[in-house]
């Protein structure tokens, strides 16, 4: 028997996927512990531990039969929201000093004048310039200052400065500036930490690259001292190979990779669930998916299409900075149980507040006083007092929940089911047009897609949301509270990187192509072989980025799919009409038109590698016989056609073949399945649940 | 086109008819999805259009108009655009029987004399019918233009003394007949234009419009037709009222502002906006009466639409941002522009630099007035720079333009409590600047500098952010374009604070023939010339001397205040030295400057 364990660490619990392999078959185990926030590496060895003695082994042999430990963390996220990250310092251009603090002019909100700044991780003191410059063709327009550079670390270490982001102008196209720079700083400042733009976010323009870099340098302390001590654990309880961190490209790679650009697994956790997402739909015949994530605090969406969930690397703004490496696309609306439903200028309006875990929703009776979308479900009957919550771990209470809603209706004119059933409306119209927002632009119609809902709360709305966007099927997976972790078990070890290079399509310079390229083959083939992966059982996608001239966003698409490295016989004569094809092809499955007679330019070249690893399979189909299943009980509840007598049935005595109709709930251990009327659930060969119309 | 035309587009028009009445839950469903359909109108023209001002600065909003003319939905785009898409709508539905409106069908107007702001802010817009063939609403796009086939490359002509040597005005013209483009038209409309990405442009604005008019279709058939009236009534009704309870809220009274414009185009100076707010229960009554109407005046014209959305730009700012945008927001104010003044001119008078200047000077006049009434959301939502430096080249590929809309700091104001920060007040928060990476890969420039000058943000209890330095070589002859204005008259600061650091725009820099310019510029640059653009700063609020010391020390550690400003405008002293970042409050010096220079305004202001 050999073992791969998939790791994902939430705010609240950590999550366990174990794929078991014999010449037997495969199988999934799922787990589930408390985090431990102090040193969440201890939650991890917890887990496992737990999880050796499910397969009856002592910890240091089923850690010594482990083939891979892939492991999702949120502690870039984390220093993020707590901005605990290190005294970080920045180091430019001249003249480039306050890019970072303009934002390319964004702001978040249009009509709020009263919207405080971000809190600055490199303040104006702490961003020091040097005399230097390059141009957009590599060319150096002013030698480097070195005397300038020594001066700006003498300034640095006098305000305690423990992380230098280095971001010069053009330093993508030509580094030598930012590498002398490097050298001289890690002279001046012997022990401190230094982050490249060249190497964090090797593309054009200034501010996406220096945000970025600078984001890296803030985190990078963190997620080193956390993985070096999470390896160090790993290693001393038996573990023998490279522990595998999840990126938000979706994509896994070894700590040493990480350690070069720790910003890369930030949003990570998310990431996971999306590609754990595209497996289970792949399996059950589903290749456009629309995924939704409902937790505690938050609505998470993204769209699989063609069966995967391609990374993209534009605007993504993480806590108010933007962080340009390749993410997997995930829209977050503040909607989740923890939403607190509140009446503000006579409008009933629920979050993006949230009560969290501590002290949560009123029936959590942990002195939570605020009604949340949790307190709402219990009024309407979808959740019980009389009903284990979260696996048994503790129960709710009715306690000041239907006062708390009285005291909303109040406002409104009406008594406190109407009001909690209107804050039902309300989270499922926030939902419903955030999902429309998500699926807008991507050239597919939401009818052609199925909705595959996990988390805690999803599954409670999903039928919802499907209803609205005329979406026929709902998939519910079975280890649908542990997703994330499954995700990471299913995400391949990937280098997604890409290099700038703008140039009119008609006009390409193949041996400069050439050269981007080969610098990404030689880092992608270099990291793999450090991971233990030979270069040919590698899938190389060479993508090219390319824009309408004047244009702001690039497209990016696959120009050639390799098995293996170093073959760049496609960088030919015709590679310039292939990518305008390509390129158009693309532009109009986006945006449904082309621009003929405009000749696109070429904004970069990017490198997608991956490696396939042995995943959990995922049955599927409806072989069983197709049964009613009988409820254990009925309940009074309004499924948004008033109040009624509902059956509820246990998740646990569901069956495959089981078919279940309308209206009716379906409780499962870590999550409620909502069966609205008009909707049928049936359970298939996997276990696993999926909602249609009836 | 008249000014009797520009009354009645602008008057108060009923609720729709309807037998259906809506609970406020519903209402607000059917809102939001409104507001989806316009984030999918304005997404799809940002992603699929070419031309830098509206891929790059986002300058486009998408609005739903109901079949009266009432701005029933709007996406998040720039309010100073927002706020006029009504007026050019109104007149084509004046023209429903005459233009044969039907199912399928799309419209374009620009003209500023038929309810238009100015020629370059093209609005598409496209009628949704139900099932009855009876109207229901209107999706308009509106989308700033690169070009409008005028005398000038770009629209803006700095001596331009009527609407045709701008380009061509467009009251309503049909695209679209039932789903058919009307080739001939959209050939002239392609023709009357310089730019070569016009064509894709003009084609993703009639796209975009086309697919949010199938979706508002999904979203009427959905409710029904009466249900979806009855939400916009009610949505419109609940903004009106909301806004009438701010109002209420706000001590009766009545409040004015001059704010001065340094010269029109032709160096006439000090062109004069006046307004008083007037205050009385929920009745709040903006009337610019007493603004310039010297007819001399060139270039500084703003038109009506434009005058009445910029007064509501900045009122919006002044309010709950929670109160939902739409034509509730004007039922709830009287707006009086007086004829014949730059804030209504007759007919046929140019419009594009309108748009600058005096447009902005109406927001920052009802700021002023407003800032005693509501000062803790008293923050002007304005852009005081006379015109960006756009520098023009032709090239083997026709003629390029780098607009000047590079990333900067400028006009960033406090507010009662927060300092100026970024670039920029919130309302253009979405506009995308240009970045020096971007710009010197397409066009023969090189940016030299783009940093925050110390001590050019206004002083105050909260301080303005201070305005930056532009600083470009153009590697090619290169005509370049200017218009100066905020040098002689800045931007002010508010509830005692200092006003901001002022415009200053240099040609020629490090030669000897480098000059200041000091009103317009139509300059030929030969190759190798700097231009240097000094932008001006936020405002300040309250007093400075009332600024906290410690964030005073902040700002010197920063280098947005210099140690001799700390000291002679916010009254601080410091121990220790910038260089070795010790310095230290002197707290006990600090109180005996600061008890002196608040003597010493004392007395000042008893002689004055």
């Amino acid at each position: 028997m050999t073992y791969r364990v998939g790791i994902d660490i939430g705010g609240t619990f950590t999550d366990f996927a174990l794929l078991k392999s014999s010449g037997a078959g495969s199988a999934v185990v799922l787990h589930k512990n408390l985090s431990t926030p102090e040193d969440r590496s201890i939650g991890v060895m917890n887990g496992l531990k737990k999880l050796a003695e499910i397969e009856g082994l002592p910890t240091g042999e089923f850690l010594g039969r482990c083939e891979a430990i892939v492991h999702g963390t949120t502690v870039a996220d984390n220093t993020l929201i707590e901005m605990n990250g290190a005294v970080t310092g920045l180091i430019t251009t001249e003249g480039f000093r306050d890019e970072i603090e303009y934002r390319r002019g964004y702001k978040e909100d249009i009509w709020d004048v009263r919207l405080p700044p971000p809190q600055p991780i490199v303040p104006r003191r702490r961003r020091l310039t040097v005399p230097e410059r390059i141009l957009f063709d590599g060319t150096v327009y002013k030698a480097l200052d070195e005397a300038a550079v020594r001066e700006c670390c003498r300034r640095l270490k006098l305000q305690g400065v423990e992380s230098v982001a280095i971001s010069l102008i053009f330093s993508f196209v030509n580094p030598a500036h930012e590498k002398r720079v490097a050298q001289i700083v890690a002279e001046e400042m012997p022990g401190v930490q230094i982050s490249c733009s060249h190497e964090v976010l090797p593309r054009a323009p200034e501010y996406d690259r220096t945000s970025t870099t600078v984001v890296n340098a803030y985190v990078a302390p963190r997620v080193t001292s956390y993985l070096e001590k999470l390896v160090d654990r790993l290693k001393k309880g038996g573990y023998r190979h490279q522990l595998m961190v999840m990126q938000a490209s979706g994509g896994v790679m070894t700590r040493q990779y990480i350690e070069g650009s720790p910003i890369r697994v930030l949003a990570s956790g998310p990431a996971g669930g999306v590609i754990g997402s595209a497996h289970v739909g792949l399996a059950k015949g589903c290749s456009n998916l629309l995924c939704v994530d409902m937790g505690g605090t938050s609505y998470d969406m993204s769209v699989v299409l063609n069966g995967a969930a391609p990374a993209e690397t534009g605007w993504n703004m993480h806590h108010r900075y933007l962080v340009g490496v390749p993410m997997v696309q995930v829209e977050t609306l503040g909607a989740g149980g923890g939403s607190i439903c509140h009446v503000h200028n006579g409008a009933l309006q629920v979050g993006p507040a949230s009560a969290g875990s501590e002290p949560g929703p009123i029936c959590y009776g942990r002195g939570g006083r605020q009604p949340t979308i949790t307190d709402a479900l219990l009024m309407l009957g979808i959740l019980s007092a009389e009903s284990d919550f979260a696996g048994g771990s503790f129960s709710l209470s009715a306690a000041g929940v239907e006062e708390a809603f009285r005291s909303i209706g109040a406002q409104m004119g009406y008594g406190a089911e109407d009001a909690a059933f209107d804050c039902w409306r309300v989270v499922n119209a926030n939902m419903s047009q955030a999902v429309t927002r998500t699926v807008a632009g991507k050239g597919i119609d939401p009818k052609d897609m199925v909705m595959l809902a996990y988390g805690g709360n999803g599954p409670v709305f999903a039928a919802v949301q499907a209803e609205d966007l005329g979406i026929e099927r709902v998939l519910v997976p079975k280890a649908s509270p542990t997703f994330s972790a499954l995700g990471t078990l299913v995400a391949n070890p990937s280098v997604d990187e890409e290099r700038s290079h703008i140039a009119p399509a008609d006009r390409l310079d193949d041996a400069r192509l050439k050269t981007l390229w080969g610098e990404l083959e030689a880092r992608a083939g270099k990291y793999l072989a450090e991971a233990g992966f030979t270069a040919d059982r590698l899938t190389a996608k060479y993508q090219m980025k390319m824009r309408y001239p004047g244009q702001n966003w690039a497209l990016a698409f696959d120009i050639r799919v390799n098995q293996g490295l170093h073959d760049l016989s496609f960088v030919d004569e015709g590679l310039g009409a292939r990518a305008v094809a390509a390129f158009n092809q693309r532009h109009m499955e986006e945006f449904g038109h082309i621009r003929e007679g405009e000749m696109p330019e070429v904004t970069g070249v990017r490198l997608v590698t991956s490696i396939e690893t042995p995943s959990p399979r995922v049955a599927t189909g409806f072989s069983a016989p197709a049964v009613v299943a009988q409820p254990t009980k009925t309940r009074r509840a309004n499924l948004g056609k008033g109040y009624g007598p509902t059956p509820v049935f246990h998740g646990t005595a569901l069956k495959p073949g089981h078919e279940v109709p309308g209206p009716a709930i379906i409780e499962e251990t870590f999550t409620t399945i909502v069966v609205y009327p008009g909707w049928k659930a049936r359970v298939d060969d996997a276990g696993d649940y999926e909602l249609a119309r009836a | 086109m008249s000014f009797e035309l520009n009354r009645k587009l602008a008057a108060r028009r009923p609720p729709l008819p309807t037998s259906a009445t809506v609970d406020a839950v519903t209402a607000s469903i059917i809102r939001g999805a409104f507001e989806t359909v316009c984030f999918e109108a304005a997404t799809h023209l940002g992603r699929a259009a070419s031309s830098p001002i509206i891929n790059q600065s986002n300058e486009r909003n998408g609005s739903i108009i109901d079949a009266h003319g009432r701005l029933a939905g709007v996406s998040i785009g720039t309010p100073h655009l927002l706020f006029i898409s009504q007026l050019t709508v109104r007149y084509g539905l004046q023209l429903f029987k005459e233009y044969d409106w039907g199912p399928g069908d799309v419209f374009l107007g620009n003209d500023p004399d038929y309810g238009g702001g100015h020629l370059p802010d093209y609005n598409v817009y496209a009628p949704v019918f139900d099932e009855h063939g009876e109207l229901v609403l209107i999706q308009a796009l509106q989308a700033h233009q690169g070009d409008t086939g005028g005398k000038d490359p770009g629209g803006f002509t700095l001596e331009a003394t009527d609407i045709f040597t701008e380009g061509l005005a467009i009251p309503c013209v049909k695209l679209v007949h039932r789903g058919e483009k009307r080739r001939d038209i959209i050939h002239l409309l392609e023709r009357n234009n310089r730019f070569a990405s016009f064509a894709g442009d003009l084609a993703a604005m009639i796209g975009a419009v086309q697919h949010c008019v199938k979706r508002l279709e999904g979203i009427v058939r959905r409710w029904g037709a009466d249900t979806v009236k009855a939400a916009v009534n009610d949505n419109i009704e609940q903004t009106e009222q909301r806004f009438r309870e701010e109002i209420a809220k706000w001590p009766d009274g009545s409040y004015s502002a001059d704010v001065l414009i340094d010269h029109d185009t032709l160096g006439t100076k000090d062109v004069k906006v006046h307004a008083t707010c007037t205050v009385k229960g929920d009745q709040l009554t903006v009337d610019l009466t007493g603004s310039d109407a010297r007819p001399e005046l060139v270039g500084v014209w703003n038109t009506f639409a434009n005058s009445r959305g910029y007064a509501m730009t900045q009122l919006a700012s002044m309010i709950d941002p929670g109160i939902i945008k739409n034509e509730g927001l004007f039922d709830a104010v009287e707006i009086v522009l007086p004829e014949n003044t730059i804030v209504h001119p007759p007919v046929n008078k140019p419009a594009a630099l309108g748009s600058f200047h005096p447009a902005v000077e109406i927001i920052e006049a009802v700021c002023i007035a407003l800032s005693q009434v509501v000062p803790e959301r008293a923050t002007p939502q304005v852009y005081k720079i006379g015109m960006p430096n756009a520098v023009i080249g032709f090239g083997p590929k026709g003629m390029w333009m780098d607009q000047g809309v590079d990333a900067r700091s400028m006009d960033s104001s406090a507010v009662q409590g927060i300092d100026g920060w970024g670039s920029s007040c919130v309302g253009l928060g979405n506009l995308l600047l240009s970045e020096a990476e971007d710009a010197e890969s397409r066009f023969p420039i090189i940016n030299l500098n783009r940093e925050m000058t110390t001590d050019s943000g206004g002083a105050g209890q909260w301080r303005g952010q201070p305005g930056s330095l532009n600083v470009k070589k153009v590697l090619e002859p290169t005509m370049a374009m200017a218009w100066m204005v905020s040098q002689i008259h800045p931007l002010r600061g508010l509830c005692g604070g200092e006003d901001a650091g002022p415009y200053a725009n240099h040609f020629e820099v490090g030669t000897e023939r480098e000059y200041k310019v000091e009103l317009t510029a139509r300059a030929q640059l030969p190759a190798g010339a700097v231009i240097a653009y000094q932008h001006g700063g936020g405002g300040g609020f309250g007093p400075a001397v009332l600024r906290d010391p410690q964030a005073v020390r902040e700002d010197v550690l920063d280098e947005k205040v210099s140690l001799a400003a700390a000291k002679d405008r916010y009254g601080v002293v410091f121990t220790g030295t910038l260089e070795e970042y010790d310095l230290e409050v002197d707290a006990a010096a600090t109180a005996a400057l600061r008890q002196r220079m608040q003597a010493l305004r004392a007395v000042q202001e008893k002689q004055s």
